[in-house]
C-alpha cells in the first residue's frame, strides 16, 4: 500500500530528512511516533504528496507519488487519501454536512447524487446526525474530529493519513475519537498513518514506526 | 458545491469587510452611472426640445446664449433684434411655415416672462421620438391671453406659485436676484392670470406667457431704471395701451424683440436660411440642435471627461481593496486553503475560488452602484423638472455605461488576480503545519 524508499528532502539550511525505507501494507494502522521535530509530520506530508522529495521513491497504492504532475497529485489525493488534523479541520463558513461533501467535490469518486445522501449517512455514522447544518464553530472540537472523520471517508479512500488527531481533545474526547477512528479503519479495513509523539496512543496501533532520526543536521 | 459557491460562502463569512468593499465600488459606479447617464438623458432631451424650432433669429452675438435664452428660457436674452427682421422672416412664406416673435427681460418669481403674439399657442412640431404631433401649449383652465397684462403661466409656475386663474401678480426687471425688488418691479402693472397650460415636460411648463405690448409697456421703463432714476410714480399713471391685438398689430414704440423662433417648411433648408438671415438682415440665425449639440461637445464633453476621470481613480482604489481585502482574507485563511489542497481541490481551482470572490465583490458594487446611480440621477432629474421644466428618464442603460462596467469589471478582477496567484504559490505542508 505505502512504500517509501530512500526518500531525502532537504528542510532548509544544513536540515535534511532522509528516510530509507519506510511500508504499510493494506490494512495496516501504523503510528509514527517519535519527539517533536524528528520527521514524523514530513513523512506523513511526503506520503500524502503535499511535499515532494528531492530524491528516492514514494509509492501509495501502486503508484509512484515523486513522478506525478501536480495536476496528477491533487488528484490522487482527493480521491486515495483521507486526512485528519490535529485542529482547525474544519472550514468555517460551511456546514458539517457541507464540510463532508467538500472532500466529495473535489473528486469525482461520488456521483453528485449521492454526494448528499452519503454526507449525511456518515455523519450519523459518527454520531453526529443531529449536527448536519451546524457551523464548526458552534461545535466543541471532540465534535469537529468526528466531522473531519466522516470527511476522511467521504471518498471511500483506502489508506487514513492523521496528524495528531486526538492532540487538541481532552483524554476523555481523545479515546471516544481514536476508538472511533480505529472501529472505522476496522470496519472499512483501511490503512492508517497516524502521527503521534505519545507512546501510549502510539501503542494502541498494532505497528509502531519510530521516526527518530529522520531529521538530521547535515554539513554544508 | 460548485465554486462560486465556496466563493460566496468565504464572503459571506466575512459579511462586514465584504461589504464595505462592495460599497465603494459601488460608490465608483454610481459616479460613473450617473455622470453618463444624466449626461445622455440631458443630451438627449436637449437635443429633442431643440428640435421644436429650426431656427432661432436673434441680436447679433452669441449663438448658445440665444438658444439658452430663447429655446430653454435659461440664460439672459442677449439683447434686442428689430421687429422689422421679424415681419421680413414671417412674409418668407415659401420658406417659413411660422414665426414667433419673444420679448423676454422680465421674471415673477424667477420664471420668465415670455412677450409674444396669440398665435404662439397654436405651435404644433413633430416630436423627433414619437414621430406625432407636439402641442405644448394645451391649456388645463382658463383661456389664452387676449389683451395686454394678462398672463398665461406654464404648470411648473402654477404650482410652485399657487396661482390660479384670475390671480395677478407684479413682474421684476431682469432676473430674480438683481437686488432689491422693489426698486425694480413694476407694481403699477400687475398681470392677471388668464390661462394655466397642461405640463409638457418641457422649458415651456417654467415661463409665464404674456402680450408682447405687455412687456414692451414695461420695459419703456428699464432706460428710467438704468439712469437710476425712480419714476414709479409717472410709471403708474401710465394709461395702458389701447387693446393692439383687437386689430392684430403688433408694433409698438419700442419695435424690438428679443428672438424670433421659426419654423421651415422643411428642416433640409436649416442651414440655407440661417445663412440668408445672416446675409439679409441685421440679425444672426441659430440652429438650436446644431448649437446644442456643439456646446455638448465643446463644453460638457471635457466636464464629463473629468467627472469620468474622478470616476475610474475611485474605481482604481477601489480595485485596491478589493486587492488588499482579499490578499489579506487568503492570509488569514491560509490554512482553509491548505486543506482544500489536502482534499484534492487544485491549485487553480484554489485561484478559480479567489477571483471568482473578486468578480462577486465586483458584480454586486456594479450592480449596487448602477441602483444608486440612477437613484442620484433621479434625484437631478427631479431637480431639473423642477428648475427648469426638463423631465429626464432614469433606470436605463446606454452603450458607455455597459463599457464603463466592463472595464471596472475587468479592473476588479484584475484585482484579484495578485491574491490568487499569492493563494496558488502557497506552501501547502507548511500551512498544514501552521496552527496560527
Amino acid at each position: 500500500m505505502v512504500e517509501v524508499e530512500n526518500c531525502i528532502r532537504e528542510l532548509g539550511p544544513g536540515v535534511r530528512f532522509h528516510c530509507e525505507h519506510f511500508s504499510a501494507a493494506a490494512g495496516d494502522h501504523v503510528a509514527l511516533w517519535g519527539p517533536s521535530g524528528c520527521g514524523k509530520s514530513t513523512l506523513l506530508n511526503l506520503v500524502s504528496g503535499l511535499l515532494r522529495p528531492d530524491s528516492g521513491k514514494i509509492v501509495v497504492h501502486g503508484t509512484p507519488l515523486h513522478e506525478l504532475s501536480e495536476g496528477k497529485l491533487d488528484q490522487f489525493r482527493g480521491e486515495h487519501l483521507g486526512f485528519v488534523f490535529q485542529t482547525f479541520n474544519l472550514l468555517s463558513p460551511f456546514t458539517a454536512l457541507q464540510n463532508v461533501m467538500l472532500g466529495m467535490r473535489f473528486s469525482d469518486t461520488i456521483p453528485h447524487s449521492e454526494c448528499k445522501p452519503r454526507a449525511t449517512a456518515l455523519l450519523e455514522r459518527v454520531g453526529l446526525g443531529h449536527r448536519l447544518h451546524s457551523k464548526p464553530k458552534t461545535m466543541s472540537v471532540g465534535e469537529q474530529q468526528r466531522v473531519a472523520i466522516a470527511r476522511a471517508l467521504a471518498n471511500k479512500q483506502k489508506l487514513i493519513l492523521a496528524d495528531e488527531p486526538t492532540g487538541s481533545l481532552d483524554p476523555k474526547n481523545a479515546a471516544s475519537v481514536m476508538n472511533l477512528l480505529l472501529e472505522l479503519c476496522d470496519e472499512e479495513q483501511l490503512t492508517m498513518l497516524m502521527v503521534t509523539h505519545d507512546r501510549v496512543l502510539a501503542e494502541r496501533l498494532p505497528t509502531v514506526f519510530d521516526c527518530s532520526g529522520l531529521v538530521k543536521e547535515v554539513a554544508r | 458545491m460548485s465554486l462560486w459557491y465556496i466563493a460566496w460562502a468565504y464572503l459571506w463569512n466575512r459579511k462586514i469587510t465584504t461589504s464595505l468593499t462592495i460599497l465603494s465600488v459601488a460608490l465608483a459606479v454610481a459616479l460613473i452611472s450617473s455622470v453618463l447617464s444624466l449626461r445622455e438623458e440631458v443630451r438627449r432631451r436637449f437635443e429633442e426640445e431643440s428640435q421644436a424650432f429650426d431656427l432661432v433669429v436673434g441680436p447679433k452675438g452669441s449663438p448658445l446664449q440665444l438658444v439658452l435664452s430663447s429655446v430653454y428660457f435659461m440664460d439672459s436674452a442677449t439683447g434686442w433684434t428689430p421687429l422689422e427682421d421679424y415681419e421680413k422672416i414671417k412674409a418668407d412664406t415659401d420658406f417659413v411655415k411660422a414665426a414667433y416673435p419673444i420679448a423676454l427681460g422680465d421674471t415673477y418669481q424667477g420664471f420668465r416672462l415670455v412677450g409674444t403674439t396669440r398665435d404662439f399657442f397654436d405651435f404644433t412640431w413633430l416630436h423627433p421620438v414619437t414621430n406625432e404631433p407636439t402641442q405644448p401649449f394645451v391649456l388645463q383652465g382658463g383661456e389664452y391671453f387676449d389683451a395686454p397684462m394678462e398672463a398665461v403661466i406654464g404648470s411648473v409656475v402654477a404650482r410652485r406659485q399657487n396661482l390660479k386663474v384670475g390671480d395677478t401678480f407684479v413682474s421684476i426687471h431682469g432676473s430674480f436676484d438683481l437686488g432689491d425688488m422693489a426698486e425694480y418691479s413694476h407694481e403699477a402693472h400687475p398681470y392677471t392670470v388668464t390661462g394655466i397650460l397642461e405640463p409638457s415636460d418641457s422649458p415651456f411648463d417654467r415661463a409665464i406667457y404674456v402680450d408682447l405690448h405687455s412687456v414692451w409697456d414695461t420695459h419703456s421703463h428699464e432706460e428710467d431704471h438704468a439712469d437710476t432714476e425712480h419714476h414709479e410714480d409717472e410709471h403708474a399713471e401710465d394709461e395702458p395701451a389701447a387693446n393692439p391685438l383687437d386689430t392684430g398689430e403688433i408694433r409698438a414704440a419700442d419695435e424690438k424683440i428679443s428672438a424670433v423662433l421659426v419654423q421651415l417648411h422643411s428642416i433640409g433648408h436649416r442651414w440655407q436660411y440661417e445663412e440668408w438671415v445672416n446675409t439679409n438682415t441685421n440679425s444672426m440665425a441659430a440652429i438650436p440642435v446644431q448649437v446644442v449639440q456643439k456646446f455638448f461637445n465643446q463644453f460638457l464633453e471635457p466636464m464629463k471627461a473629468v467627472l469620468l476621470a474622478v470616476g475610474y481613480l475611485v474605481v482604481v482604489i477601489s480595485a485596491l481593496s478589493i486587492l488588499i481585502g482579499l490578499y489579506l482574507s487568503i492570509i488569514q485563511r491560509k490554512r482553509d486553503l491548505a486543506i482544500m489542497r489536502a482534499l484534492g481541490a487544485s491549485a487553480f481551482e484554489i485561484v478559480g475560488a479567489i477571483i471568482i470572490e473578486a468578480f462577486w465583490v465586483t458584480a454586486l458594487g456594479i450592480a449596487g452602484g448602477w441602483v444608486l446611480g440612477q437613484m442620484v440621477t433621479y434625484g437631478l432629474g427631479q431637480y431639473m423638472a423642477r428648475e427648469y421644466g426638463m423631465v429626464i428618464t432614469p433606470f436605463g442603460i446606454t452603450m458607455d455605461e455597459i463599457r464603463a462596467f466592463a472595464t471596472v469589471g475587468i479592473v476588479g478582477i484584475v484585482a484579484g488576480i495578485l491574491p490568487a496567484w499569492q493563494a496558488y504559490d502557497r506552501d501547502v505542508a507548511h500551512d498544514l503545519a501552521d496552527r496560527n
